[in-house]
């Protein structure tokens, strides 16, 4: 179910390379994305194990478990040690905190490292060192995926590698452990230097909340071997092959011995989707539905009393089922399997949620839909894709703050860093942050841009009260894109009858802020010497943007008298792969 | 039984006595022989089970005796009260009360013995009323200690103000004074007098600060002055929120940089007073009533200095009574006359308060649905704004779309009860209705009009606003559960008035 309840604005505490503690409750409330929050909570199926999407290993019974680790090849097991760098929201043109920590990273190819998300996030230095070798070896980060907390590194000389790890065999990837039955996680936990294995069993295997992003779920395998800050990234062996990797847990005043690994149809659907050399991440129905447990409603819907089908409830527009489902349509099938009543498909004889089919394919799949509509059967196909407006409500990374400082005052785009930042608390902003996807704000606002700070200056003194509130419009521009802030402010744009004047108008307020703007040009480079500015915007384009057809901007032809400065940093990061955006540039 | 606990009530006795003797005799008011002892019961209704009351609470203060055998107490002694009592300072005669006026804006009532033939006025003498307070003065406030003794402690007049007495965004005049005071047993709420005479009632007390808020006789004697004619008409309301114009910049877009003061108008109270002379949004009020107002909305009151435009509505004006504004609206000057009217709390689409009636709701077949109230959303606790819905919270901030969709009322489903007519169902809660039975739903009476037809299919469809869009449920069977639960204990299913 799409929970109305505003989620929680604390960053959740990805400890540099720690474990990521999870929040348990909290999280479930988030999403708008198809998943376990989407159905009503029946009791998880406890073998909802999914087979592996591309291979299949039979895994022996639990007595024949291995327990000899002589054949485990450690070497193929590394320390991965980063220096971070923490973006600064607050006070944005700040390079932000230096940090350092480790994780554990493992080899599955030629020159190919497998890690969590959460441990190389916002790194600068990365080394990868082996159990038995002193070298540190440097790293980059290939590809990175934070919707799933998976990413590849490299090292960043091949002669490291070819000598390194010459005679390294990579781990193989395994296939879903069945519950009870014996796993090791193997890493670089705290509590020593050295290398460190723990032993515990499958306890269940369930759709989880994954904290790292903040608002992605995927399906998590809970075991009890002790996995601890430090184990991050590292493999889950049994008979010597991953099944899992170490991820998050529950501190010990939560619950004990919970240690949550990424199982291998999540693993190799990393792989595969960076085969063509770029992450396109997960992809999501966007579309919530109810389950048709009640006879009236059954009734209601013309169905005949078979207890399958599942209710449209509210399709995103910017979704992949926008504008081919409607509310009230019944599912009754996907991709040929069956949808009972409660939300649940089988599939090789698992009952499983059935966004377990979405959960598995790419962006640009195809899903095969019966549904049944007005009285009707009908078959719709729906193209699948990313669901972009969530985003706003996911941690970011490896990202510079954007933002626009002007006279003291200064604009960021909303999302969830900077409402963490700031913490903000004024009702409205909340309401864009809150229902920005459900209620399609993005439309009229693919960002939304806020007053986040006034650095006081006379020339703006009056106006400190006005921080945290969402702009409307700039000198007559409607503000859609932090670019219009720049430009408005800028370029050549005025209220009529105004003309002397900087007017900015706020979101659900009637009295304007304005600024002389002779004054303000002065005050400007004033204030960027008094408060140590080193740089008075950085703007990137957005990756909503990608909603071409859904989003109603001002004609483009605005912006192209207004000057350069979008096409400077206008280039998406696409690929998300870590890369340090240019440098902010200094306007006039 | 040992001689001392026989010795003890004597003694006591013999103290009232001694005390209540010459006091009589200076025929002057004192703590022990001007106040009534209030011992009110309160239960509150409960939101999440709306049919239910919650349990009973005591809340006890002192009353000012006023003439005619009337007692005069703070209307937050009597929320949602169950039983009043009035008790005599010292003989402990009691009798039980009813209340005759109340205000919840001024947080005033008048209560008086249900039966005339008591004791509980004996000895006591009515207290008469003195509104000239200022700044620095001493007022005494009173206190009766158990055995009826009276106490009376010294506090200094900080200022005189404007604030709030004790529902959100209701301001009246208010004395801030500082002394330190000592809990007793009839604390809530005490009487303030100067030279004997009634000055206000203490609102609260921060015993860290040592300061306190006194509500003044001003609004006290406007109050009784209002009941007195039978036709009770409460405190008028001017119904805007402004913005300050210290801004110079602000002043000079406003094209009001050659004027003195001024407010910026930056919201209106629908169906409110400014509203309906024509008012508008972006105006600049120069004088209310020929009283100049300064930058920051105040005027200087001959005796109190500078205080909030808003006494001037409040403090010195009545309902049907009309006052002048002057003001520039687009750089041109106006102005407009202003009848002042009084928006009551049901005139909101969301009741910003709520006393002495439960909330209304409806159930239908385990499904709960209720009317919203600002106080539905305060029952979520001291941080309701992050904890309570936040559809419903935002709702409570922003109700001119919804206003303007033609509702009256927010009618949302609250809970949902598990029964095997809402099987499925259970999961949902706080979402606002639209329609039922494609039926826009503007209050909780159209919603058990809606209700009471049944469709053709005997299928009853209940749409909302917001996940999961639609529902339906069977007439018949919901009927059925409605017997049940009235059989398992549930009072009540329905509550419209």
């Amino acid at each position: 179910m799409k929970s109305s309840r505003i989620p929680p604005f604390r960053v959740l505490p990805v400890l540099g390379l720690c474990l990521s503690f999870i929040a348990g409750n909290l999280l479930a409330q988030q999403g708008p994305r198809v998943g376990p929050v989407l159905t009503a909570p029946a009791a998880p199926a406890p073998e909802a194990a999914a087979a592996p999407a591309v291979t299949v290993v039979d895994v022996p019974p639990p007595e024949s478990v291995q327990t000899d680790l002589s054949e485990i090849e450690f070497d193929a097991i590394v320390r991965v040690e980063v220096d971070t760098k923490q973006p600064n929201y607050r006070v944005p043109w700040n390079v932000g905190g230096m940090g350092s920590g480790n994780g554990t990273g493992f080899l599955v190819g030629p020159n190919r490292f497998v890690t969590n998300a959460h441990v190389v996030s916002d790194s600068r230095l990365i080394y990868i060192k082996k159990v038995n070798d002193p070298k540190p070896y440097q790293a980059r980060v290939l590809f990175v995926a934070h919707d799933c907390d998976l990413a590849m590194l490299e090292l960043e000389s091949d002669i490291d590698f070819e000598t390194g790890f010459k005679d390294v065999q990579p781990l193989f990837i395994g296939g879903t452990p069945k519950l009870n039955t014996t796993v090791i996680a193997v890493g670089y936990p705290i509590g020593g230097d050295r290398i460190s294995v723990t032993r515990g069993i499958v306890s269940r295997i369930d759709f989880r909340a994954y904290s790292h992003s903040g608002v992605d779920n995927h399906l998590a395998i809970q075991i009890d071997a002790a996995i601890n800050p430090g184990n991050s990234g590292g493999p889950v062996l049994q008979n010597n092959q991953v099944v899992g990797v170490a991820f998050q847990g529950y501190s010990g005043d939560v619950a004990q011995n919970t240690g949550y690994m990424i199982p291998v149809p999540v693993i190799e659907r990393f792989l595969k989707d960076v085969e063509d050399g770029s992450y396109d991440h997960y992809v999501d129905m966007a579309t919530s539905v109810l389950n048709i447990l009640n006879p009236a409603q059954r009734r209601a819907l013309g169905l005949p009393n078979d207890d399958i089908g599942v209710m449209v409830a509210d399709p995103d527009a910017a979704g992949s089922a926008g504008g081919v489902l409607k509310t009230k349509d019944v599912l009754l099938s996907i991709d040929g399997h069956p949808i009972a009543s409660d939300g649940f498909i089988e599939i090789d004889d698992e009952r499983v949620d059935l966004n377990e089919i979405i959960e598995r394919k790419f962006a640009g799949d195809t899903v095969d839909l019966e549904i049944w509509r007005d009285g009707a059967r009908e078959e719709v196909t729906i193209t699948l894709k990313r669901f972009i407006p969530y985003l706003i409500q996911a941690v970011q990374y490896d990202k510079q703050p954007n933002f626009v400082l002007f006279a003291g005052l200064q604009f960021q785009p909303l999302d969830r860093n900077m409402m963490a930042a700031h913490n903000i608390t004024d009702l409205n902003t909340r309401y864009f942050y809150s229902f920005f996807a459900q209620d399609e704000i993005y439309r009229e606002r693919p960002q939304v841009i806020v007053l986040t700070e006034v650095l006081p200056d006379s020339t703006n003194t009056h106006l400190q009260s006005f921080v945290h509130r969402v702009i409307d419009s700039i000198n007559g521009k409607k503000i859609t894109l932090l670019q219009d802030v720049h430009d408005a402010l800028h370029g050549d744009f005025h209220e009529d009858g105004n003309e002397e004047f900087h007017v900015i108008r706020l979101e659900g307020e009637t009295r304007p802020l304005v600024l002389k703007r002779e004054d303000s040009l002065l005050a400007h480079e004033r204030i960027l010497a008094q408060y140590n500015v080193s740089s008075d915007h950085f703007i990137e384009r957005p990756e909503i943007l990608e909603l071409e057809g859904l989003i109603k901007l001002e004609e483009d032809a605005a912006a192209d008298d207004a000057g350069k400065p979008a096409e400077d940093s206008a280039e998406a990061d696409k690929k998300e792969s870590v890369k340090t955006p240019e440098p902010a540039k200094k306007a006039a | 039984m040992s001689p001392f606990s026989l010795s003890l009530p004597l003694i006591a006795v013999a103290a009232v006595f001694a005390l209540l003797a010459p006091a009589a005799a200076a025929q002057e008011s004192s703590p022990a022989n001007s106040l009534v002892r209030v011992n009110a019961t309160l239960q509150d209704y409960s939101f999440l089970r709306p049919w239910e009351k919650g349990a009973p609470t005591p809340r006890r203060g002192l009353g000012a005796v006023l003439e005619g055998n009337r007692v005069l107490i703070t209307a937050e002694m009597c929320v949602n009260s169950t039983f009043l009592e009035l008790e005599h300072p010292s003989s402990g005669a009691r009798i039980a009360a009813k209340i005759t006026g109340i205000d919840y804006e001024a947080n005033l009532a008048v209560l008086e013995p249900a039966d005339s033939n008591s004791r509980v006025f004996e000895g006591l003498r009515p207290l008469e009323i003195e509104d000239s307070v200022k700044s620095g003065e001493t007022l005494n406030v009173w206190q009766v200690e158990d055995n009826g003794d009276g106490v009376s402690t010294d506090v200094e007049v900080l200022r005189v103000d404007v604030g709030r007495y004790f529902i959100p965004g209701s301001v009246f005049l208010l004395y801030q004074v500082k002394g330190s005071l000592q809990a007793r047993v009839n604390s809530f709420t005490l009487p303030v007098v100067k030279n004997g005479k009634l000055v206000g009632m203490l609102l609260s007390y921060s015993s860290k600060e040592q300061t306190a808020g006194v509500l003044p006789s001003p609004v006290i004697k406007a109050f009784l002055a209002d009941l007195d004619d039978g036709d009770y008409k409460g405190f008028p309301n001017l119904g805007i929120g402004f913005a300050q114009t210290l801004d110079e910049t602000f002043r000079e877009f406003t094209g009001i940089q050659n004027q003195e003061g001024g407010i910026f108008v930056r919201e209106m109270a629908k169906g409110g007073s400014a509203d309906k002379a024509g008012i508008k949004e972006g105006d600049v009020i120069f004088s209310i009533a020929g009283q100049p107002i300064d930058s920051r909305g105040n005027y200087t009151h001959p005796a109190y200095g500078k205080l909030s435009f808003s006494h001037l509505v409040r403090g010195g004006a009545k309902v049907g009574e009309k006052i002048k504004l002057d003001l520039i609206r687009e750089k041109k000057p106006m102005t407009v006359e202003v009848e002042l009217t009084r928006k009551m709390a049901t005139d909101y689409l969301i009741d910003p308060y709520m006393f002495d009636r439960g909330p209304k709701y409806l159930i239908f077949g385990g499904l709960i649905f209720q009317e919203l109230t600002l106080p539905y959303l305060e029952s979520w606790g001291k941080e309701w704004t992050t904890r309570a819905p936040f559809k419903l919270v935002h709702a409570n901030a922003n109700p001119h779309p919804l206003e303007e969709e033609g509702r009256e009322k927010l009618v949302f489903l609250s809970n949902v009860l598990k029964t095997p007519s809402t099987l499925g169902y259970e999961g949902i809660n706080s979402v606002v209705v639209t329609n039922v039975n494609g039926t826009f739903i503007k209050n909780i009476k159209d919603l058990a009009a809606a209700f009471s037809a049944v469709p053709a299919d005997g299928l009853h469809t209940i749409e909302f606003d917001d996940y999961p869009k639609v529902i339906y449920v069977d007439d018949r069977a919901s009927r059925l559960i409605n017997q049940q639960l009235i059989q398992y204990g549930i009072s009540q299913l329905e509550r419209l008035e």
